[in-house]
């Protein structure tokens, strides 16, 4: 077994992450999915690439809903489902021909110059793992509790 | 009995009878509503007044959270409107068949009102199961429940909210009681409108960066509550604000985080609506059984008729076979949530009579156990005919 060391962070390491905003922390390479995406090549995606959440893009770019694990698996495995998991809403997204007919809509987003303390403080107090970041309402990342234990222990390592 | 071993008493066997039912292949509900009948039975009546509040609760976090978390907005704008034929001509038969039964059996024109209301909705969870089973989900008849179903809780509020408001008058209103009764009705839309669109989202972007714990599931049931109070302002009835807050605040992302409807969701689930079904269960009055037998089996089959018979009729319209259309008016049968909630507030309101009630519970209860098994037989036929054609 291996221990290591904790320690806070440094002052300087503080005033570093201060700094930070969203936009500087965020995934930027982002796979997306339009609204007319059949299922079968959203379900195909998931299976090539290990992320747990794809945003839904309309057709003008603009962020209208997400697509995670949970819909993918919801949608494959309906039929094998307890009864009290056979809802009004789960069977018509179970009947969803595209993106847009099994994605959650209206996504929780965060805007992009958010500071990387509030982003923290936002996850940690509503359970939110990851988020889609926007500007002005277009995609342009997502962030994740990854993202910003990546940034503060870079940080606390330089400071 | 001491109000805190009742209330115990009453989420312990709902959720053991609950769990009885579901594993024998029905629906939870019947297990919740049995658990209030035998309470009901062995031990007390229900004139807890503390139980009666848990109930009131019980009912309003039912229709909240079919508005917070089963209907969207969008699907409403999407749902092709083909399916308003079929979906208007069911609520229509069922409502009529309602009506009348309680005018041929002289209960007055309100209660004959909120019998035809609390005969209109379906409850279309119950023949999911079966829908999948036979893979008749995505079949025409399968989808076009499921769109019909979109619009049946709109409407069925709808019918609530007017038959509510009629009963403050308690009798059939004049030309100018239904001009305010549509200005009530307006008045309500509007303010919560308003609400909907321009204060809940920022309240949410706000109450977000609140300290204190738990600030946005807080805000949530505030939301059910405030919007539930409102319409008994408006001289609604609380269920009906308790829906139709629940639709305004279910396209707000910080509202319907996961976390925070998992928490609504346990507290409308894990209590308050098994104890309303369990209450509902107490108050049923066995005895009619015995001595108003031609009335229950009245309501039982025009019940389910006006449904299949309306469902029948509005597919054919729109071009649905014999078969397809028979599934679908079979579909459209089971009743469950909105109807137990329409004879609890007509009940409360002293318009729903013992024997009408106790009747349209078992008449629920009924629907839940045989709309299933129809719906099986009918789908099997078809396979046997397309048997015997070959």
């Amino acid at each position: 077994m291996t221990t290591i060391e904790t320690k806070s962070l440094s002052d300087s390491a503080k005033t570093k992450c201060f700094g930070v905003s969203v936009a500087d922390i965020m995934s930027k390479d982002v796979i997306t999915f339009a609204e007319d995406d059949p299922v079968e090549d959203v379900i195909g995606i998931f299976e090539m690439h290990h992320f747990h959440t794809y945003p839904v893009l309309s057709a003008n770019g603009e962020l209208v809903g997400t697509i995670d694990q949970n819909i993918v698996l919801e949608v494959l495995l309906f039929n094998r489902v307890p009864r009290t998991r056979h809802t009004h809403l789960a069977a018509i997204r179970s009947l969803g021909e595209d993106a847009k007919g099994i994605m959650m809509p209206h996504p929780v987003t965060i805007s992009y110059d958010t500071d990387l303390y509030n982003a923290a403080d936002m996850m940690l107090k509503h359970y939110i793992d990851r988020a889609c970041v926007t500007d002005d309402g277009k995609l342009v990342g997502i962030v994740s509790k990854r993202d910003v234990i990546n940034e503060v222990y870079r940080t606390r390592g330089t400071g | 009995m001491e109000d805190l071993l009742l209330l115990l008493l009453i989420v312990f066997l709902a959720k053991v009878f609950g769990e009885v039912i579901e594993r024998a292949g029905f629906p939870a509900i019947l297990g919740e509503i049995s658990a209030g009948i035998v309470i009901g039975v062995l031990f007390i009546e229900p004139d807890s007044e503390v139980l009666s509040f848990f109930a009131e609760l019980g009912a309003i976090f039912l229709l909240f959270t079919a508005g917070y978390r089963e209907v969207h907005i969008a699907q409403l704008r999407s749902a092709s409107g083909k399916a308003l034929i079929p979906t208007i001509s069911q609520m229509f038969f069922a409502f009529g068949s309602g009506f009348l039964l309680g005018l041929v059996f002289n209960l007055g024109f309100l209660q004959s009102i909120f019998m035809g209301v609390a005969f209109s909705p379906t409850s279309i969870g119950v023949v999911v199961k079966t829908l999948i089973d036979f893979d008749y989900l995505s079949s025409r008849p399968g989808t076009m429940m499921l769109t019909s179903a979109i619009f049946d809780d709109i409407i069925g509020i709808f019918l609530l909210s007017i038959v509510v408001t009629m009963a403050t008058y308690n009798q059939a209103p004049s030309g100018m009681q239904i001009l305010i009764i549509a200005a009530k009705l307006v008045g309500y839309m509007v303010i919560m409108g308003f609400l909907g669109l321009k204060v809940f989202p920022r309240l949410f972007t706000c109450v977000q960066k609140m300290h204190v714990k738990e600030s946005i599931f807080a805000f949530v049931i505030i939301i059910a509550l405030f919007s539930a109070y409102l319409a008994e302002v408006f001289g609604l009835h609380a269920v009906i604000g308790a829906f139709i807050g629940g639709l305004l605040i279910s396209d707000i992302p910080l509202a319907k985080i996961s976390n925070v409807q998992s928490k609504v969701s346990g507290l409308a689930y894990g209590i308050f609506v098994p104890i309303f079904f369990a209450f509902i269960g107490m108050s049923v009055e066995l005895e009619i059984v015995k001595t108003s037998g031609l009335f229950i089996a009245l309501v039982v089959v025009l019940a389910l008729l006006g449904k299949l018979i309306g469902g029948f009729i509005g597919t054919r319209l729109i071009g649905f076979d014999y078969h397809d259309s028979l599934v679908f008016g079979l579909g459209m049968m089971p009743r469950a949530g909105v109807e137990l909630v329409v004879i609890s507030a007509g009940r409360t309101m002293g318009i729903i009579g013992d024997e009408a009630f106790s009747a349209i519970v078992l008449m629920v209860v009924i629907s839940i156990i045989v709309s299933p098994i129809l719906l099986k037989v009918a789908i099997m036929n078809k396979g046997i005919f397309g048997r015997s054609a070959n």
